[in-house]
């Protein structure tokens, strides 16, 4: 671990990254657009210029050199001395801040980015109040270069982020620099579109509003937005993700540093795909159906209602003639806990986890890169739910009657089972028709889902479930690490966290915090192993 | 004093492009003597000459040649025939009538470097000198000097010639690189140096056409004979060109150190103004170089030297070291562009200006924007609505752009500053008097012409900042 | 000019322009073995493909870019970077004023106002018969002729107002009288009968 001195200060960091990597992760604020620590260094934004100590070509002895030098392609060395706090640095971040805003239109009251924009933010810390242009701006037109993208190309900055990063990173590069000089626009080839499935990191990426994306155009200011940390449910990679709500709306994900899973980036897939949270036909209400038709029923006599009727189905053969599905888009601790409760009234009870959706197959980025190992590259896992490991540990730890939900659908259908509880929620349809046929065979039937699906019509108790932004828990992904997951937004109204259910459901009183509830889950499934929690990103980095 | 021609020897020769011509006046000898030594003594030979480059930059191509890693294997030689630098024209009366002395001088640096394919990287715009070279190099194939097995040395050298198409930053070596890598021209930063990650991430070589142009005659004429040419530091014969209103524009040889005066009022040279004009401003190496003053301004009565004394400058000596004596950046091409004194200063700098707009490639912030905001500003001035502010803002910007404070990528930044910048301080003189002449609010009138908003919104004049930025529009 | 949005995602079809025959395809793949990748070739096919088309058309962009194995927003990007190449259809001639400064101080803008008022076009723009286009250009490294201007490929030296009549008027304003070497130039179509 090399020491450097920044401004005067010892700092130790790591070996083999740029000084301007170093200083970000000491918590400093240094200015820079161009720079990226998962692309390619270019060094052309010229706002990161620091002062090197180096020997004198004559004297050899340790002075300041007259010239300044990029931060973010200067590698760290034992001993090296820089400083960013002298009259030069400040002068060239003053200039260079004046310079990128002589052609910026005054677009803050409209534009997304503000509140989370470097140009404001560096012109506050780092420029000057007044700009001297009195000339007539480059004005650049919008262009819509993509189903899910606009571009506003006269508030582009000109880092070459998204450029480096459809040629580097998704390998598809469809974003170019076109022109020369101060007519450099970023466009893409007519009839050509942006259009990949990691395209939404380029909005990430853009340190100004110049790349929108259309899904959060003028949806919310971002003041307003807090931001809680999750992991997307979207397929099994399990990116960290900051889920961003505000009034308990969940207005977008934006992705989170994770140094051993999604790096910097999220698929489209799973930074779109969580509109089915705020869907109108959400269940809201758990149900009860004496006779024919439903009744509500209260939450609070459910666990009671729900005991009794699976004691009695385990009486006659010790329960084996129960059975559990367990969806792989539960949390680890929800999964555990449910599968106490079943064992606990029925120990023969059966076991089962639920169907795992799987769309198409697993798309690795960079493009064109087949053999490319998972540490390097991006990849969009074909397996579209998040926790089918954290199941699998789990059921495995249980033991006993275990089935695959293929067997467990085909004895159903025989008429096997006489008491099941089925989690679903799934954002789409998961339940085919024959499926449902067989699940109408059992006789007491408890749905806990998200929106209503074709067992309803047999089912005898429904319970809503909550959505992932809404619960807290842990989901392992596909290579078996261990992810926790915060609770963004309160659950719907009229719906109790799954969590908080099935802790009552096992006699527990009191509120669910899904940090003890993993805490007990270790020791007595210790296969799950520790979780892993990603690095945090610097400060000041973006 | 009319020098002897070495590299313009066969100027004015009939004939002088064919092979047969070049051979008939011992032409390749010199890369027959080459190929019997060893690569490493014509590197050695090289920098014992100090043969500087006379691209612009003056770096010794023998030290470059140095920085090659002796383990390479694959190394590429790029000849920078991208000659855009107005006004110089010497590279291209080098191409156009002895053809085979580049294609010599390319041979025997390739044989010094190892180089394995030689590119030589022509703007588009030398339409006709395309052909002619085309033709030389087919010639030099028929004849063995390219291809394998050169003069029965088992070296091989493949040249091919490869078109620009309209881009001054593509004669920046790293800028050169690229484009022939099939990208844009954005130069590189350094690290790596070409000579070490070049052209497909291999070691190369960049070398002016007239560098190259040299080395034949190192070779025959010898290592004394190179010595005894030039000055201290500046060694062997340079190419001048001389354009502008001057009697003889042209390009002519001589050993480096000739004053700007000789040039311009020599009978072997420019050989005096048209019209009997006097000079107003002399640009002797090149656009980017900087801006000396002419004999339109007193003598100076000192030998001492000083730039903001409003004195003529046309002493000036053209080698390696003097012009920075009078605060320009080097020699560069030392092609001499002349304004007369009835040119106006204002003009002019909107011209430069806006060279150096239109060719900046647009990487680095200061230079893209720096020089797009000084043509919009010396057109202002032009066009009778300047400020003496806007003068002072034109000096500060050439501050804070260039690759020699480490504030760019490459030089072209440095070569947009030092004009402008030199003008300004130059002649402020004539600038403060257009200025005074204008009527007393045509700046602010047109300012406010282009930005009515801004200056003149009543619900922010009684802010402290709205206020403090219609001031500097009065300023 | 936020208020105007250029839609990229879909290209009319008029606008895609003239394609590469497969006679240029396989010129530009004689380029290959010049230089060790496929990309560097970028350039000459640019050349070669401005020559067979009269200008850049998307549909070559397209071309040029499967040949080279990039995308074509690449080839896009090379283009645009350069001077030389039309992004729309051009005259049968070009005439590339010099407009650095040198040529200024010759009298060169007064040369331009009067291209310009001759043949009633004004800088990228064409003839309505097709014949010239117009463009200016930095300093074509004719300084000691100036002020100077190209027609296509032939350079016209020292050229004063009263000399434009007559250069416009050859027919031969821009044949070159030299031996001429066709690596850069659109393939003939048709096998030349020998």
């Amino acid at each position: 671990m090399p020491t450097i001195i920044i401004d005067g200060q010892k700092i130790e960091c790591r070996a083999g990254i740029p000084i301007l990597q170093a200083a970000l992760e000491a918590g400093l604020n240094i200015p820079h657009y161009c720079y990226h620590p998962g692309l390619s260094v270019v060094a052309s934004c010229r706002l990161c210029l620091m002062e090197m100590k180096m020997p004198h070509p004559q004297t050899r002895e340790l002075e300041w050199a007259p010239k300044l030098f990029p931060s973010c392609q200067t590698m760290v060395r034992e001993g090296l001395e820089v400083r960013f706090n002298s009259e030069l640095v400040r002068q060239n971040q003053k200039r260079v801040m004046e310079y990128y805003l002589l052609n910026h239109p005054l677009d803050c009251p409209v534009c997304d980015k503000a509140g989370e924009c470097y140009l404001q933010d560096y012109t506050e810390h780092f420029g000057e109040p007044i700009s001297r242009m009195v000339e007539d701006k480059h004005k650049n037109p919008k262009k819509d270069i993509g189903p899910r993208t606009l571009l506003y190309s006269d508030r582009c900055v000109l880092c070459g982020r998204c450029v480096r990063f459809a040629q580097e990173i998704a390998a598809t590069a469809e974003l170019a620099v076109t022109n020369r000089g101060s007519y450099n626009e970023i466009d893409v080839f007519p009839g050509r579109p942006l259009d990949n499935k990691l395209q939404g990191n380029v909005v990430d990426l853009c340190p100004v509003g110049a790349l929108v994306s259309k899904d959060f155009l003028f949806k919310q200011r971002v003041w307003f937005l807090q931001d809680a940390r999750s992991v997307c449910p979207g397929c099994s990679r399990g990116c960290t993700v900051h889920v961003d709500q505000n009034e308990n709306r969940v207005y977008r994900l934006r992705p989170r540093f994770n140094e051993k899973v999604n790096e910097w980036w999220m698929c489209d897939d799973g930074r779109f795909g969580f509109n089915y949270v705020h869907r109108e036909d959400r269940l809201n209400q758990p149900r009860i159906r004496r006779g024919t038709e439903w009744t509500p029923a209260r939450w609070e006599e459910l666990p009671e209602i729900l005991r009794f009727r699976f004691e009695h189905a385990a009486k006659a053969d010790d329960g084996a003639a129960v059975a559990a599905v367990l969806s792989p888009m539960m949390s680890c601790e929800e999964a555990w806990l449910l599968a106490r409760f079943i064992r606990d009234v029925a120990p023969q009870a059966a076991l089962v986890l639920g169907p795992i959706p799987v769309e198409g197959e697993d798309e690795i980025f960079p493009k064109g890169s087949a053999g490319v190992p998972p540490a390097s590259g991006f990849v969009v896992k074909a397996e579209r739910c998040p926790n089918r490991r954290g199941i699998e540990r789990v059921i495995e730890h249980f033991g006993g009657a275990t089935l695959t939900f293929g067997d467990f659908a085909a004895q159903a259908g025989e008429g096997k089972f006489k008491a099941a509880y089925v989690v679903g929620g799934y954002p789409n349809e998961w339940v085919t028709k024959d499926c449902a046929k067989a699940l109408a065979k059992v006789e007491f039937l408890v749905v806990h889902d998200l929106f209503a699906s074709p067992p309803d019509a047999t089912a005898t108790v429904q319970i809503p479930s909550a959505s992932w932004a809404e619960r807290e828990g842990s989901f392992m992904n596909c290579d078996g690490l261990l992810q926790p997951f915060e609770r963004a937004i309160m659950p719907l109204e009229g719906v109790k966290a799954d969590g908080q259910f099935l802790y009552e459901l096992c006699g527990q009183r009191g509120l669910f915090r899904a940090a003890r509830v993993r805490e007990a889950l270790a020791t007595a499934v210790p296969k799950l192993g520790e979780v892993h929690i990603p690095q945090e990103e610097p400060e000041y980095a973006h | 004093m009319a020098y002897e021609r070495y590299l313009m020897k066969n100027v004015g020769v009939p004939n002088s492009r064919s092979i047969e011509t070049y051979r008939g006046g011992g032409g390749y000898a010199g890369a027959a003597k080459a190929l019997k030594m060893k690569p490493d003594e014509i590197v050695e030979l090289v920098k014992k000459a100090n043969l500087r480059g006379r691209g612009g930059a003056g770096f010794p191509a023998g030290v470059k040649w140095s920085f090659l890693p002796p383990d390479r294997e694959i190394t590429y030689l790029c000849v920078n025939a991208d000659e855009s630098e107005p006004p110089t024209f010497s590279n291209r009366v080098l191409m156009e009538n002895d053809p085979h002395m580049l294609l010599e001088g390319i041979l025997i640096a390739g044989y010094a470097t190892r180089t394995t394919v030689a590119y030589l990287y022509m703007r588009c715009e030398f339409t006709e000198l395309f052909h002619i070279m085309q033709k030389a190099v087919d010639e030099a194939y028929a004849a063995g000097y390219f291809g394998k097995d050169i003069l029965g040395t088992g070296y091989a050298l493949d040249c091919y010639i490869h078109r620009g198409a309209g881009a001054y930053v593509c004669g920046e070596e790293t800028g050169l690189i690229e484009s022939l890598e099939g990208k844009r021209g954005w130069p590189r930063i350094k690290p790596p140096f070409p000579a070490v990650e070049g052209a497909f991430r291999k070691p190369t070589v960049v070398n002016n056409v007239e560098t190259l142009a040299c080395l034949p005659h190192i070779l025959t004429r010898g290592l004394d004979w190179w010595l005894s040419l030039g000055t201290e530091d500046s060694k062997g014969p340079h190419m001048y060109c001389v354009s502008g209103p001057v009697n003889r524009p042209g390009c002519y040889e001589a050993p480096l150190g000739l004053s700007c005066r000789e040039l311009i009022y020599g009978e072997d040279f420019g050989a005096g103004m048209r019209d009997g004009k006097k000079v107003k401003a002399v640009f002797p190496g090149g656009l980017s170089m900087g801006v000396l003053r002419g004999d339109m301004f007193p003598k100076n009565p000192t030998d001492e030297v000083d730039p903001n004394a409003d004195y003529d400058e046309l002493d000036c000596k053209l080698d390696f070291d003097d012009p920075r004596r009078y605060g320009l950046m080097g020699l560069g091409t030392a092609a001499l562009v002349v304004v007369p004194e009835d040119a106006d200063i204002r003009a002019v700098t909107v011209n430069v200006a806006r060279f150096f707009a239109l060719e900046s490639c647009g990487q680095c912030t200061q230079c893209r924007e720096g020089t797009t905001w000084m043509y919009k500003v010396a057109e202002r001035i032009r066009d009778g609505a300047g400020r003496s502010f806007d003068l002072d803002v034109l000096a500060e910007v050439t501050q804070n752009m260039g690759m020699m404070p480490g504030l760019s990528i490459c030089g072209l930044s440095d070569g947009a500053a030092w004009p402008i910048g030199m003008l300004v301080q130059k002649f402020r003189g004539e600038f403060e008097r257009h200025i005074g002449a204008q009527a007393p609010d045509a700046a602010a009138q047109r300012i406010r012409e282009i930005n009515p908003a801004a200056y003149e919104l009543p619900i922010l004049g009684a802010r402290p900042m709205a206020a403090e930025a219609a001031a500097t529009v009065e300023k | 000019m936020s208020w105007q949005t250029i839609d990229r995602k879909t290209v009319a079809e008029d606008k895609l322009g003239p394609a590469l025959s497969e006679a240029v395809k396989a010129k530009i793949r004689t380029f290959f073995d010049r230089f060790p990748t496929k990309r560097a070739a970028m350039l000459p096919a640019l050349h070669i493909a401005q020559d067979a088309i009269g200008y850049v058309s998307l549909q070559a962009m397209h071309g040029i870019a499967e040949l080279l194995e990039v995308s074509p927003a690449a080839v896009m990007d090379v283009a645009t970077f350069y001077t030389h190449f039309w992004m729309h259809p051009k005259g049968e001639k070009v005439i590339v004023v010099c407009r650095s400064l040198t040529c200024e101080l010759m009298g060169g803008k007064t040369l331009l106002e009067h291209i310009k008022e001759k043949l009633g076009i004004g800088e990228h723009e064409t003839t309505p018969d097709g014949k010239y286009s117009l463009m200016t250009e930095e300093c074509l490294a004719q300084c000691d002729h100036g002020p100077c201007m190209l027609i296509n490929e032939k350079l016209h030296k020292c050229v004063r107002p009263e000399d434009l009549g007559r250069i416009l008027a050859d027919p031969d304003n821009d044949k070159l009288d030299i031996p001429r070497s066709d690596l850069f130039d659109a393939p003939l179509e048709k096998p030349e009968e020998s």
